[in-house]
């Protein structure tokens, strides 16, 4: 449970303050809280259980010797839980040795989990020579058996109470949160949030409380939570060994004198089952509450299993629906997408991540999807390819290549027409190859995978293909740590064309490179397409660069498709209002102007209003707009807008009718 | 660039020497921090058993010279370093004739068989059962079985290997309950002896096994599923690849990384939680004659053991850090950055 620690979720919403109010607050896990109510009931027990029952029973000749359970045949009412050979009474024993298990456990690790938060933020805070040592220490402590340390000291030194016992264990108890708590600090300093708050002149010490902690929290705890189990585990395992305090009545104590008495060949299973079955309990509750605490603090594992709840609550991948397969529609067409549709099925509702999108690639042609963050274009691009990530999914719509439906396909057919008929240049070329596989067995396995081909022509076509991207062959055998940014989108350039598809979709291929770079990269992109012919779709919203690139422009507004134009007219004549926006959005060095862009914001999209997508940000918005969603239809020569601006005549006959 | 770099290896032995030098001392220090010092304890808790012992004083002087703790302690801690070295740490105090090594390096192979068994065990059903947990396409029955196998995840070793010996050597009969092998056999390379010695393992290997591999599986499961949102897992799927492949070079391939180094860093668990299980099951390795010796209190048998416990636990480590740049290309490069 601590291996997925390291790993800390890039995606995971930013908690500011606490938030512990609401009711679909995190911290509300199932697990958790379950683990919580075992280890209360069970320290209710250790507390509550002096008032009921007189534990003077617990000592030396208080009853009779070996007296089963009172529910077997010789049990005495008096002793419900029996006797053990020195005639002391389970239940009294019990009552006593559980509290004081559980005290030497949280003490332990609480002291542990201090010294760790000073260590951890030592070290991440300060860094340099503190962190080294810091770092050196606790990577080197952590690989030490401590029972076997604590075997050997606890036979030197006699541990009277309880105390001196959970201090000798806090010894080994911070290298753990020290670990959590710098690398946790080292992440999150490097976070925009909290670096905000470093720039605005936060004190450090709110900065730690406001900003880090709450996000710290749930690994804090899960920490917490694990140190407490380990803690009583090293100091029931010093028990069970009769190396622990032998005066206080504790529950290793008792399996000690149970085993050591062979109570186990004597069948007196009432004397060292019972305090075996209480810490497993209370392991078992520990064990609940950090995994719990890992989902709580990993949205990612809380999404996995939700997901696949969702999944199988709704039966998996319900028939996708299909309006008129109009395959006609294309003449030319490389790429058609028709009628799309894909939602994301989010705890709070459905989001509408593409509404209805329709356009075709025609043989030859780069078509440029634009549209601000969040518009839906990479869920386009996703969805062509078919791998919409849970908890999306393609309600509706169809992918086609070559007259095929890649939404109707699966398994073995849609592998075969994947990266031979159609292949991506990713988003994020930096996180996109393997780290740890050569480029030759990345490219290599994309063709091996289409074609069966020998080692050596396999090693001459891997390359041929980087020499096509001006990349040097000794990339074949490097590792992608070993390139820099623009080698490595060159080198997903390289498998794109690999198998020589019909459509390459580019998600935004040149958005984490510099300028240069990104030059270079798309002077390599247009040359590949000029030469093979390759249909692309290109993502993108630097408008600058599409303008250099594409024959066509589809604008994307909301998860629906407003706008697509011929890349002359898109800059000459833009229709649409919000592609207006966007062109005029364009930086010039010639004129500097105001930027109008933020007025109004997008609604949500779980609930789209009804009537035109854009109405809330629109400047000519009328009636019509709030009431009906305006087509998309061809006003001049393949140049398609979806606004009743453009529409008088359909406008008017609607208010017609309705008159 | 790639494979093991000089820095590299001399780093990760610097650690190493590290891990042991620090372990060692701790074993020295800690006594001497207490209250008292450990040979009065001892006399005081000896004569707290016989009730009065004769010239207390003068055995505590005795006994002090005779371990060297009269000497100041830094000249003991040298002295203690010497002898940790040489692998020297004199006479068994309960076995006299016996050197305390002897002892140690008869115990060392039992316990390096039944954990290296145990942990290997362990580790891949675990990890095989993670990477299925974390894996979309796995089957759904599959999906629903595999989580059962977490159920003794909770339990420490030593508490199932009771209830094991219990049920099945006891109540059952089927297995031997204690022991590395009966008195019966001849020791040595022969069918029925190491038939025997096998029949004796099954029960702490099994509960070794059951208990520690739900820890293996769930972080393995949470490195999936990291994995899974990877950029380079989704292109792997736009490739085209069959699903074996992505699960093995894409998915486990990379998963596996970080859980190799959570067993590097849990070796000093694993080996804590068999000195149990040996105690339970009576299994004649280091932790039970390190037990034993404590009980005898034979103080020389105890810090051999114990040095020895924390030697092999680093070496093991260092021998999995010089391993990893093999698995990891990125590993030295990183280290080298820094």
């Amino acid at each position: 449970m601590t291996v997925g620690q390291q790993t800390a979720d890039e995606t995971a919403t930013p908690a500011r303050g606490w938030g512990l109010n609401t009711w679909d607050s995190p911290w509300l896990n199932f697990k958790f809280l379950l683990g919580v109510a075992i280890v209360g009931l069970i320290l209710l027990f250790g507390l509550l259980g002096p008032l009921f029952w007189d534990t003077d029973l617990a000592y030396t000749g208080a009853g009779p010797l070996n007296k089963p359970p009172v529910w077997q045949e010789g049990g005495l009412p008096e002793h419900p839980l029996g006797t053990e050979s020195n005639g002391r009474d389970m239940l009294a024993q019990l009552i006593l040795a559980t509290p004081s298990s559980l005290k030497v456990g949280f003490l332990a690790a609480i002291i542990g989990m201090g010294i760790g938060m000073v260590l951890g933020s030592v070290a991440g805070y300060v860094g340099g020579w503190w962190d080294h040592v810091i770092r050196t220490l606790s990577d080197s402590a952590v690989t030490i058996p401590a029972l076997v340390v604590l075997v050997v000291i606890a036979s030197y030194v006699q541990m009277t109470d309880t105390t001196a016992m959970a201090l000798i264990l806090a010894a080994f108890a911070w290298p753990g949160p020290t670990r959590l708590v710098r690398s946790q600090i080292l992440t999150l300093r490097e976070r925009s949030y909290v670096r905000m708050a470093h720039l605005s002149g936060a004190p450090a010490l709110e900065i730690m409380f406001v900003e880090m902690l709450p996000n710290m929290l749930p690994w804090l705890a899960a920490s917490l939570t694990g140190g407490i189990s380990v803690a009583i585990l090293g100091a029931t395992g010093l028990e069970v060994l009769g190396l622990g305090p032998t005066r206080v009545p504790s529950l290793g104590l008792i399996i000690n004198q149970a085993t050591t008495n062979a109570a186990l060949v004597r069948g007196l299973v009432w004397w060292w089952l019972p305090p075996i079955i209480i810490l497993m309990v209370i392991f078992v509750g520990f064990f609940l509450m950090t995994i719990g605490l890992d989902e709580i603090a990993n949205p990612r594992i809380r999404q996995f299993s939700s997901s696949r709840r969702e999944r199988s609550a709704a039966g998996e991948a319900p028939p996708v629906e299909h309006m008129d397969g109009g395959s006609a529609a294309g003449r030319d067409a490389a790429l058609e997408v028709d009628d799309l549709h894909v939602h994301y099925f989010t705890p709070r509702g459905e989001v509408i991540a593409a509404n209805g999108v329709d356009f075709s690639v025609r043989k030859g042609e780069i078509l440029g999807l634009v549209g601000e963050s969040g518009c839906g274009k990479t869920t386009v691009a996703m969805a062509i390819l078919q791998v919409v990530q849970a908890p999306g999914r393609i309600v509706q719509g169809e992918v086609r290549i070559e007259d095929q439906d890649l939404v109707s396909l699966s398994g073995k057919e849609l592998r075969e027409v994947r990266w031979r008929d159609l292949a991506l240049v990713p988003q994020g070329a930096m996180n996109s190859l393997n780290p740890v596989t050569p480029i030759r067995e990345q490219m290599g396995d994309a063709i091996l995978a289409h074609e069966n081909i020998g080692r050596v022509e396999l090693e001459q076509r891997i390359l041929g293909l980087l020499n096509d991207v001006g990349l040097p062959e000794r990339v074949i055998n490097m590792y992608p740590h070993e390139l820099s940014g623009g080698m490595k989108q060159r080198v997903c350039i390289a498998m794109a064309i690999a198998l020589n598809p019909q459509v390459i979709i580019a998600d935004e291929p040149t958005s984490a490179l510099d300028v240069v770079v990104q030059r270079v990269v798309a002077q390599t992109l247009l040359e590949v397409k000029d030469r093979l012919g390759v249909s692309m779709v290109m993502i993108g919203h630097d408008m600058g660069l599409q303008a250099q690139l594409v024959d066509r422009i589809a604008v994307m507004y909301a998860g629906n498709l407003v706008e697509v134009v011929p890349v002359e007219s898109a800059f000459s004549e833009p229709l649409h209002p919000y592609t207006q926006l966007l062109i005029e959005s364009i930086p010039s060095i010639k004129e500097r102007k105001p930027l109008n862009v933020t007025e109004g914001l997008t609604h949500d999209l779980r609930n789209p209003p009804p009537g035109c997508i854009f109405q809330f940000r629109c400047q000519h918005v009328e009636q019509i707009c709030r009431e009906r969603r305006p087509d998309l239809v061809e006003r001049d020569d393949d140049h398609l807008v979806a606004c009743w601006l453009y529409e008088p005549e359909r406008h008017a006959l609607i208010e017609l009718e309705e008159a | 660039m790639r494979g093991l770099t000089k820095e590299y290896v001399l780093q990760r032995f610097l650690m190493y020497l590290l891990t042991i030098w620090l372990g060692s001392t701790l074993i020295f220090v800690i006594p001497r921090l207490a209250p008292g010092d450990p040979v009065s304890e001892m006399v005081g808790r000896l004569s707290i058993d016989a009730g009065y012992i004769e010239n207390a004083d003068k055995l505590i002087e005795s006994w002090k010279a005779r371990f060297g703790l009269d000497a100041p302690i830094h000249v003991q801690y040298f002295r203690y370093w010497g002898n940790v070295f040489r692998l020297n740490f004199g006479y068994s105090l309960s076995h006299f004739p016996t050197e305390a090594w002897t002892m140690v390096s008869d115990a060392l192979p039992w316990s390096l068989g039944l954990l290296t068994v145990a942990t290997v065990l362990s580790f891949s059903i675990g990890v095989t059962i993670g990477s299925l947990m974390g894996w979309r396409r796995t089957p759904r029955w599959l999906q629903l079985i595999l989580p059962s196998s977490l159920t003794f995840t909770a339990i420490p070793y030593f508490m199932f290997g009771i209830m094991l010996i219990y049920l099945v050597a006891f109540e059952l009969d089927w297995l031997p309950a204690t022991g590395a092998y009966s008195r019966r056999v001849d020791p040595g390379w022969n069918l029925p002896f190491i038939k025997n010695v096998l029949t004796h393992a099954i029960l702490p290997v099994v509960s070794i096994v059951l208990t520690s591999m739900g820890g293996w599986a769930l972080g393995m499961r949470g490195l999936m599923i990291s994995v899974n949102n990877e950029d380079y897992f989704l292109l792997a799927q736009v490739k085209g690849l069959s699903p074996t492949r992505i699960f093995f070079r894409y998915g486990v391939r990379n998963a596996i990384l970080p859980a190799l180094t959570a067993l590097a860093l849990g070796l000093g668990g694993l080996i804590s939680g068999s000195i149990l299980v040996e105690f339970i099951f009576a299994y004649p390795g280091t932790g039970y004659t390190l037990y034993q010796a404590i009980i005898s209190q034979d103080y020389t048998v105890t810090q051999a053991i114990a040095n020895l416990i924390i030697l092999v636990t680093a070496t093991s480590v260092f021998l999995l850090d010089l391993l990893y740049p093999f698995i990891d290309p990125r590993i030295t490069y990183k280290r080298t950055m820094r």
